[in-house]
């Protein structure tokens, strides 16, 4: 086959020119808000029009000091907000993990009346209304007797983060098939230490993308956490919108900014864990 | 030994695979294994009937007493309107997400080069798992007065004068389909990615365009990923919260705000929960709905 007619006209079933760059102009077009937060947090102007007149790093500076003294008007510091978002997010990795690997190996090696039910129950949390959710778990939490502090917005976080930890698990079980316990079974190994040794550390890379992306979705929550928290359990997406309420002054994009690159670096790395299989959702 | 334990999985030959670890495992296994998961979501599933409840009682005695009245305050107009505005930019919201997605997901399903392959799936998932509330904060400058948008109409000569667009239904569309397009994305593509090649070389074989075949081969098999994507983009927007908040306000009363309105300044739980409970019925419908609908394209598929 002639290589310059392939490069001018690409083969059925490969990616056209035209696919390309519609693919690439509407990547751009959805990365456009987040772009344009990390721009303007370099303005030197204090008014919101873009592009902005000139650049500096006063909001970096007005932030950073926000951060290191902060004032004795605000209700929370934004140190004790992280430490809340860090707490939650951790929390709910673990949990959601630690609950979503026996599900998935249950879900992939057995065959059990009301399997299909239960995998369609676990994909719940992605089209459940959020506000319905924080309604929901507000009003069970204030009828409880005891007050469960920073573990009202774990529970809701794991919710959230199941659809997305079992599935990761799921698919890597998938990948690995039976024959491997089988072998370990034959060699006189119990089924819990077969699990233990052989699958568990096959299952890796699935277990390590299902906890990234539950801290991720934790680290990100804002609707349910926004019904949910109250004032010593801010996170920091909340905290953020509280400054926010009366008046946006440009300091919130500068924190805007630190969050995007921690979640840009979590994505890359999630990326690397789930590779070419695409996530599964 | 049970045979309807036999797993349906197949190997690509097509033979059923003989296991002997699937063989031997009772169910109740399964179900423990499965426990922990499942106390999560039952809380999730009888957090709905809380709702439910809640939605039927007076403010005051919610626990005690029975009433409709609840449901029928929302006949007012002023929450039809809103029960209006949340469908319609939902379904507007979920139609320019698919077709904005049809060309990403399809270079998704067809790059060839890890690098590429690795860049579409971060410009995919850095709208879905970036903050809304930080995405917003980006629309809230390109959206205003003089913002980005505003800019390039004005120097393109579109509009004479700054258009008002924070504050109004189209901005809040814009930011909707933004922050949702990934979910249609992502089951297309893996949609699209099952669909063999062969199909399409067959189709250009016999003279089709590219277009005629994406239009009359590749879609219509992936019409299944299609139309789950679909649902997920409307019911995640039918029920959107911190897009609508920043960009719409009061101005646009989308109905997860109304709901959170009755809860935070009104404090009066029964309107909140009988606004949630029409909010609930209302996504699981059109869920339901094009749940029916992925079986049937996917029975018509295979039976053609």
């Amino acid at each position: 086959m002639n290589l310059s007619l392939r490069l001018e006209r690409p083969m059925p079933g490969q990616l056209g020119r035209a696919t390309s760059m519609l693919a690439t102009v509407v990547l751009v077009l959805a990365a456009l808000p987040i772009i344009t937060m990390i721009v303007m947090s370099f303005s030197a102007s204090d008014t919101l029009q873009f592009p902005p007149q000139g650049y500096s790093f006063q909001w970096y500076r007005a932030a950073w000091h926000t951060f290191a003294s902060p004032d004795a008007s605000d209700v929370l510091s934004m140190g004790q907000a992280l430490m809340t978002s860090l707490t939650v997010a951790g929390s709910t990795m673990l949990i959601a993990t630690a609950l979503s690997i026996p599900a998935a190996y249950a879900l992939n090696r057995f065959n059990f009346p009301g399997k299909a039910f239960v995998e369609q129950f676990i994909s719940l949390p992605l089209v459940y209304p959020l506000v319905i959710l924080g309604l929901s778990l507000l009003l069970v939490f204030n009828w409880l007797p005891a007050d469960l502090g920073v573990f009202r917005l774990i529970i809701a976080h794991v919710i959230l983060a199941l659809p997305f930890t079992v599935k990761n698990c799921a698919a890597s079980i998938a990948a690995i098939g039976p024959e491997f316990e089988e072998a370990a079974y034959m060699l006189g190994a119990r089924p819990l230490r077969a699990l233990v040794d052989i699958v568990l550390p096959l299952m890796r890379p699935g277990i390590l993308a299902g906890m990234l992306f539950a801290f991720i979705v934790s680290f990100n929550e804002f609707t349910v956490t926004f019904f949910l928290y109250d004032i010593n359990t801010m996170t920091l997406p909340v905290w953020l919108y509280s400054r926010t309420v009366s008046s946006l002054d440009p300091t919130v994009f500068s924190f805007a900014v630190f969050i995007v690159l921690i979640d840009f670096a979590l994505i890359w790395v999630l990326e690397r864990l789930v590779g070419d299989e695409g996530v599964a959702l | 030994m049970n045979s309807a334990v036999l797993s349906s999985r197949r190997s690509p030959t097509g033979a059923p695979q003989p296991s002997a670890a699937r063989l031997s495992l009772p169910h109740a296994r399964a179900w423990l294994m499965l426990a922990p998961v499942m106390v999560f979501l039952v809380v999730l599933a009888s957090a709905a009937f809380v709702v439910i409840r809640m939605s039927l009682g007076t403010s005051g005695h919610e626990w005690h007493s029975f009433t409709l009245v609840n449901y029928a305050n929302l006949l007012d107009p002023y929450f039809m309107k809103s029960l209006w505005l949340t469908l319609k930019l939902a379904f507007q919201s979920t139609v320019l997400a698919v077709l904005l997605g049809i060309p990403v997901a399809l270079a998704m399903a067809r790059a060839k080069s890890p690098i590429v392959k690795r860049l579409l799936l971060a410009g995919v998932l850095l709208p879905l798992l970036v903050n809304l509330l930080l995405q917003s904060y980006g629309w809230l400058i390109i959206l205003g007065p003089s913002g980005l948008l505003n800019h390039a109409l004005l120097a393109i000569g579109l509009v004479q004068q700054p258009v008002q667009w924070l504050y109004r239904p189209s901005g809040v569309l814009l930011g909707l389909v933004q922050t949702a397009f990934p979910l249609a994305v992502l089951p297309m593509s893996s949609a699209m990615k099952s669909v063999s090649q062969v199909y399409e070389e067959a189709a250009a074989t016999l003279g089709a365009s590219r277009f005629q075949t994406l239009r009359h081969v590749l879609l219509p098999i992936a019409m299944p990923g299609i139309l789950s994507g679909s649902m997920l983009v409307f019911a995640y927007n039918a029920s959107a919260f911190a897009v609508p908040l920043l960009l719409g306000g009061r101005r646009v009363p989308m109905l997860s705000l109304l709901v959170h309105d009755e809860v935070a300044p009104l404090l009066n739980w029964p309107a909140a929960s009988a606004a949630g409970v029409v909010l609930m019925a209302t996504t699981m419908s059109v869920t339901a709905l094009s749940q029916i609908l992925v079986q049937r394209s996917q029975r018509a598929l295979w039976s053609k």
